[in-house]
């Protein structure tokens, strides 16, 4: 059940991804219309964030490739913005709330140029979105992870993107921050930007996403929520009957290299 | 005496010299040492310091003198070997990074004192000079080596200031320096380059074995101080520039004394008094906030006690029953009757302590909360009245007022605890 979308913001062509010696992907073909709000849906090591990943070039595909606005991934860098899992950074790391949205800005002032009076601007303006401009001065290993969840949107809003690619914004976080964070993707897509979301709870799924993507190693379905929230796709994607791709997988792991790899 | 005013008023331009070059050094190592703290990336220095010593010996050897720029730019290529090997041994074996380390450490340094035993047989007058080079002498370095030693840092200093947004991206979130198009290989390929540079200049003044501690200590010990990256790499860099000055002076003082070794001292020093004192993580001060709780927590058991005291209709109680309420713990007892009579809670007639009307409040407020988290616990999580003591009796002392606000509210303001205790408000009849 894939719905190819017309005028496609994002076009993903037959990718395939591995790490080291694991296939992770397998085969992914989708497009993707502008100004929705997309949910990436699969159980755990289902290769969601390995497909946001590989879209922002951050693993090189083993085969096909993307295409983002039409354009090539390094010609369109500026207008797209990813979101990493909270866990990925060290929040001991000395630093401001105000220091990593500033970050947000690093992207379009370039190399070793610095930030000045209109990037803090911005930056507060972004935190102001996310309900957090009080927390400007605080220490970033004083946040709670709800907290630290709307700072990296903060520092995603900065960027000022048109495409947002964000990895489990709603994990460890409390219900009233989840409706905050959600209320503010909706935001952002009226007024015409996309935003591609990993998400782990299909219940809220349902509720949240315009657009919905299943995975399980390989793609399950692609399409407007109506059309691909059913039964069968969810059997499909979360279904208990082992996929045989994890029994190549197997078989590739015991090689001594990867075959998949030109 | 006369030593230190020599030394300090830097009458001597050989001293003011060595003093510059070693605030330089300092500075440069503390910067890239700080960094590479924060990274987790301290014991990769450790393995670089080491293993740049088989590389000064082959520049020794190609020179046939103790040239500098033939040492330096030995010590940078085999340096420069140690951490591509390092890097690509990750990346192509399954060994586990602290293996590869410790291996390629004992393996450069090992090699290193063949080559520098091997050279003090070959009977070349100028071999001397190579020992320097295990523990350093600042004092020994002369002019022209100054020069290109200063150089490098100034080089170090000036490329880590312009970089200092990338290097930060490098540290936290590599991936999202990626994303948004940095070229973070290459700036990890720069740091790391700054980072053999960093060794290199110290080879002289500090010793490849101990250099480590310089580019390490100063940013541990800065860490306890601060939370911003900034003053953090302020902080260190003094620590380490005044580690370094001190570490010369001693060199200076005592012949024959190598300079490395008091570097460290008084760079240990300065992380020992960091970690003991400073404050929020420092163990001193947490030790008095933890005994100040403790103080707090006895009064109020103390106040509660005198209220109790008032509920069964007497008028106080004597120093001995108080003692008895305590036993074993007479000199902390002591201590809070003292001061809870110095913060006017509490007064004393004769043989009787009893409370003071700012005492009542103060007992009442200790007592409503016990009860009032008593009962939240038994109607709201379920506990049975007999389990909900001990809970209460922590929970007093740390409950704010807005969380005695919310308790309230959502008690509805009951008037009595799940032992059918009441709950004391300012309106009282005990008032």
């Amino acid at each position: 059940m894939i719905t190819q979308a017309e005028n496609p913001i994002l076009e993903i062509h037959d990718l395939t991804v591995s790490y080291d010696q694991n296939p992770v992907l397998w085969n992914v073909d989708l497009s993707l219309p502008a100004g929705n709000l997309v949910g990436i849906l699969g159980p755990n090591g289902a290769g969601k964030s390995t497909l946001i990943k590989a879209i922002m070039g951050l693993i090189p595909p083993t085969s096909g490739f993307v295409k983002i606005f039409d354009k090539p991934l390094n010609d369109v860098r500026a207008r797209i913005s990813y979101v990493p899992q909270r866990e990925s950074v060290d929040w001991n790391f000395p630093a401001s709330v105000l220091d990593v949205v500033m970050m947000g800005t690093y992207g379009k002032l370039g190399l070793f140029r610095r930030p000045g009076k209109k990037e803090k601007e911005l930056a507060m303006q972004s935190l102001e979105q996310v309900g957090m401009a009080g927390f400007s001065k605080r220490q970033i290993s004083e946040l709670s992870g709800g907290q630290q969840q709307r700072v990296f949107i903060a520092r995603a809003l900065a960027q000022e993107a048109d495409l947002y690619l964000m990895d489990e914004p709603f994990a460890g976080v409390d219900m009233a921050t989840e409706t905050a964070i959600f209320q503010l993707l909706r935001d952002m897509t009226t007024s015409g930007k996309t935003v591609i979301v990993v998400h782990h709870d299909i219940h809220s799924a349902m509720n949240f996403f315009d657009w919905l993507i299943m995975l399980n190693l390989h793609l399950v379905a692609s399409g407007p929520k109506e059309s691909v929230m059913n039964e069968e796709m969810l059997r499909k994607t979360y279904g208990g009957k082992l996929n045989l791709l994890t029994r190549v997988t197997d078989l590739i792991r015991q090689k001594d290299f990867n075959p998949l790899k030109g | 005496m006369e030593d230190f005013v020599y030394f300090f008023t830097f009458q001597d331009p050989s001293i003011a010299w060595v003093v510059l070059g070693i605030t330089l050094l300092g500075v440069g190592s503390a910067y890239v040492g700080t960094f590479s703290f924060l990274d987790k990336k301290a014991l990769l220095g450790d393995a670089i310091s080491h293993a740049v010593l088989p590389g000064i010996c082959m520049g020794f050897v190609l020179a046939g003198e103790k040239n500098p720029v033939y040492i330096v730019t030995g010590a940078f290529l085999s340096g420069a070997l140690a951490t591509f090997m390092s890097s690509w041994l990750k990346r192509n074996t399954k060994l586990s990074e602290d293996t590869i380390i410790a291996t390629i450490l004992s393996v450069f340094f090992g090699f290193g004192i063949v080559l520098l035993t091997a050279l003090q047989k070959s009977g070349n007058p100028e071999v001397a000079g190579l020992n320097s080079f295990i523990f350093g002498n600042a004092i020994g370095i002369s002019e022209s080596d100054l020069l290109l030693y200063g150089g490098l840092a100034m080089v170090i200093i000036l490329v880590l200031t312009l970089a200092l947004k990338e290097f930060r991206l490098m540290v936290f979130d590599p991936e999202f320096g990626q994303a948004i198009g940095f070229p973070m290989k290459a700036i990890t390929f720069l740091f790391n380059v700054l980072m053999i540079l960093a060794v290199v200049i110290g080879i002289q003044a500090i010793g490849v074995v101990l250099m480590a501690a310089l580019l390490i200590t100063p940013g541990a010990a800065a860490r306890f101080w601060t939370d911003r990256l900034n003053p953090l790499l302020i902080l260190a860099a003094m620590f380490s520039v005044v580690s370094g000055i001190l570490g010369t002076y001693v060199s200076f003082v005592i012949p024959q004394m190598p300079t490395g070794p008091w570097v460290v001292v008084f760079l240990s020093a300065f992380a020992l008094i960091s970690f003991l004192v400073s404050p929020k993580s420092g163990i001193v001060f947490r030790f008095f906030a933890r005994k100040r709780y403790l103080e707090k927590t006895h009064r109020e058991h103390l106040l509660k006690a005198l209220y109790k005291a008032k509920e069964s209709k007497k008028p106080g109680l004597t120093i001995e029953e108080i003692y008895g309420l305590y036993p074993f713990h007479k000199r902390e007892t002591l201590q809070s009757i003292s001061s809870l009579q110095k913060l006017g809670f509490t007064t004393k007639d004769q043989p009787i302590i009893k409370l003071t009307s700012k005492g009542i409040s103060e007992a009442m407020r200790v007592v409503r909360l016990h009860r009032l988290w008593e009962l939240y616990l038994n109607e709201s999580m379920n506990i049975a009245p007999d389990h909900v003591h001990d809970s209460a009796e922590q929970l007093e002392h740390l409950i704010t007022p807005e969380l005695e606000a919310l308790l309230e509210q959502r008690l509805n303001y009951p008037s009595v605890d799940p032992h059918q205790e009441t709950i004391p408000r300012e309106n009282n009849e005990l008032r």
